[in-house]
């Protein structure tokens, strides 16, 4: 364990010795506060539309959970999409490239705890992009004071769902890594199956019975919308942990068959 | 401490290593020759357990590459062809971390990194970039990568190429305190080098050991024919010695 902290370590240690990490803050605070502004002027003119009208009801129906926070979620999910890849491609690529592996085959460290030190790196740029968005809700509670403030219960169960799924996306972007020297493959094809597992819920509405159910299954937005609703299912985790465990695995075969080439 | 048994690595239809068998003892530098393809690095990366032999064993301090290689790899620096450097890290944040996947325990961490530097010669750019150092720099960092956690067995191929005449003279003397303590296998192209340094030379051609023998036994072996009045021919150098032995 001590071993993956350590690759952990340098794996960060590169992140932030070059642009990567901050070029990745950058774009996902940027793009994600476009979202928010957004979202937040379409509220806003609903609900003067709402008041001058008169009308309570249609008042009370306009919840500022699902108008603002469900559907900024859903939107910092599909950017994680486009940002993953670039965090990922590297990490297994570049050393085989580069040849560090054999640095690390031929010191006392497992595939696995390279894998695991890899794969916590990456989780740990996963968190502070994620923990720069908490500005939103925060923005948010400040101004409205507890009059219709934010519902943190909400909130932070869809933060969950979107570190459930970019951990999932890693997982993947990771394994793909350990099949390439190349970091531009490994990104591209980390990008079009990640692309994939979101375009494929739009095929569900075409097909019908177990058919439909279960691609509605295969598509990771819907997963990740169960939590921004507050409705958090388990078949939602087992859905994101299981593709975490199953990317991790494949990469550690992938790690230690590589000598075998 | 090394034993190379019926070692063979193919690729394809290529045979690189053919049948190389030799043993290192304790405390011995074992200088490694073989014109360019000869099989030096397939065999170097097949001791260190990076590449799995195609058929042969290896044994380090006793214990199998394949079946103990925790144990191999506790007891092992190893200094690769091409040095296996993270450009993006300065020297000691990459000493540091090598340090520390080796189990360099945390106290000694810092004096272990500083001595290594010391010995290489790499204090003067120890905190710049590595994608920034000159090509002999970086072979001095690889050089002090594997020297970390001083383990006993030192596996380097070719640690001089790149440097300028002094820091190879330094090198040299450096390998040479090394011996005794440490047991040394090191391919190099510097005839001179071996000469200096190594107590025992192996010479493998096209995959095969063609000579494994002293120095001063090589020179008796392969010393030229009785002059006129019956006295031995002048000792032959290493140089004519591995021309004879390996352009056949
Ligand atoms: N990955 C590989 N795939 C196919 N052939 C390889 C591979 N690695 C090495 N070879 C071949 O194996 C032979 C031995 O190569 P090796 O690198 O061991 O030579 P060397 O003695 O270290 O040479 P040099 O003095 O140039 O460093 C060469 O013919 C080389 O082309
Ligand atoms: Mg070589």
């Amino acid at each position: 364990m001590s071993n993956a902290i350590a690759i952990a370590k340098k794996e960060l240690n590169i992140y932030f010795a070059t642009p990567i990490a901050y070029v990745m803050f950058t774009l996902f605070v940027v793009i994600g506060s476009y979202f928010f502004l957004r979202l937040l002027g379409a509220y806003e003119q609903a609900s003067l539309a709402y008041m001058r009208f008169q009308s309570p009801e249609m008042m009370n129906r306009l919840n500022f959970q699902d108008a603002i926070f469900r559907n900024l979620f859903g939107n910092l999910g599909v950017i994680l999409i486009f940002i993953i890849p670039f965090l990922t491609m590297r990490l297994v690529a570049e050393e085989k490239r580069q040849k560090t592996i054999e640095l690390l085959y031929t010191t006392p460290v497992t595939p696995g705890e390279i894998v695991l030190g890899k794969y916590l790196a990456c989780l740990a740029i996963l968190v502070i992009a994620l923990a720069l968005t908490l500005t939103y809700p925060l923005l948010v509670q400040f101004n409205a004071g507890d009059q219709n403030g934010v519902e943190w219960r909400s909130v932070l169960l869809g933060y969950g769902g979107l570190f459930l799924m970019g951990a999932a996306y890693m997982a993947i972007g990771l394994f793909i890594s350990s099949l390439t020297e190349s970091q531009v493959v490994a990104a591209l094809i980390t990008f079009v199956v990640l692309l994939m597992t979101w375009i494929i819920g739009w095929t569900a509405g075409e097909a019908e019975g177990w058919v439909r159910d279960f691609v509605t299954y295969l598509a990771s937005v819907s997963h990740l919308d169960s939590f921004s609703k507050g409705t958090v299912d388990l078949k939602d985790i087992v859905y994101f942990v299981s593709i975490i465990v199953l990317g991790l695995f494949a990469t550690n075969r992938a790690v230690e068959a590589h000598r075998w080439s | 401490m090394i034993e190379v048994s019926h070692l063979v690595k193919s690729y394809r239809d290529l045979k690189a290593v053919q049948d190389v068998t030799f043993k290192v003892e304790k405390g011995e530098i074992l200088g490694f020759l073989g014109p360019n393809g000869a099989g030096k690095t397939t065999t170097m990366r097949m001791i260190t357990g990076v590449l799995p032999p195609s058929s042969g064993s290896v044994k380090v301090a006793g214990f199998d590459v394949f079946e103990k290689p925790m144990e191999v790899k506790r007891r092992i620096g190893y200094l690769p062809e091409t040095p296996p450097l993270y450009t993006d890290m300065t020297v000691r944040a990459y000493l540091r971390f090598v340090a520390e996947i080796k189990g360099v325990k945390r106290a000694q961490r810092e004096s272990e990194v500083d001595k290594v530097a010391t010995q290489t010669n790499c204090g003067q750019f120890i905190h710049r970039v590595i994608g920034n150092l000159s090509k002999g720099q970086r072979q001095r960092v690889g050089l002090a990568q594997a020297l970390l956690a001083d383990p006993e067995v030192l596996i380097l191929d070719e640690p001089t190429v790149g440097l300028d005449p002094a820091q190879i003279i330094e090198v040299r003397e450096l390998i040479k305190s090394l011996a005794g303590k440490h047991t040394i296998v090191l391919s190099t192209h510097i005839l001179p080098e071996v000469v200096a340094t190594c107590q025992r030379v192996l010479i493998i051609s096209q995959g095969k050991v063609v000579a494994d023998d002293t120095l001063q036994g090589l020179q008796r072996t392969h010393a030229g024919a009785l002059t006129a009045d019956g006295h031995p021919g002048p000792a032959p150098s290493l140089e004519e010695i591995f021309l004879k032995l390996t352009s056949a």
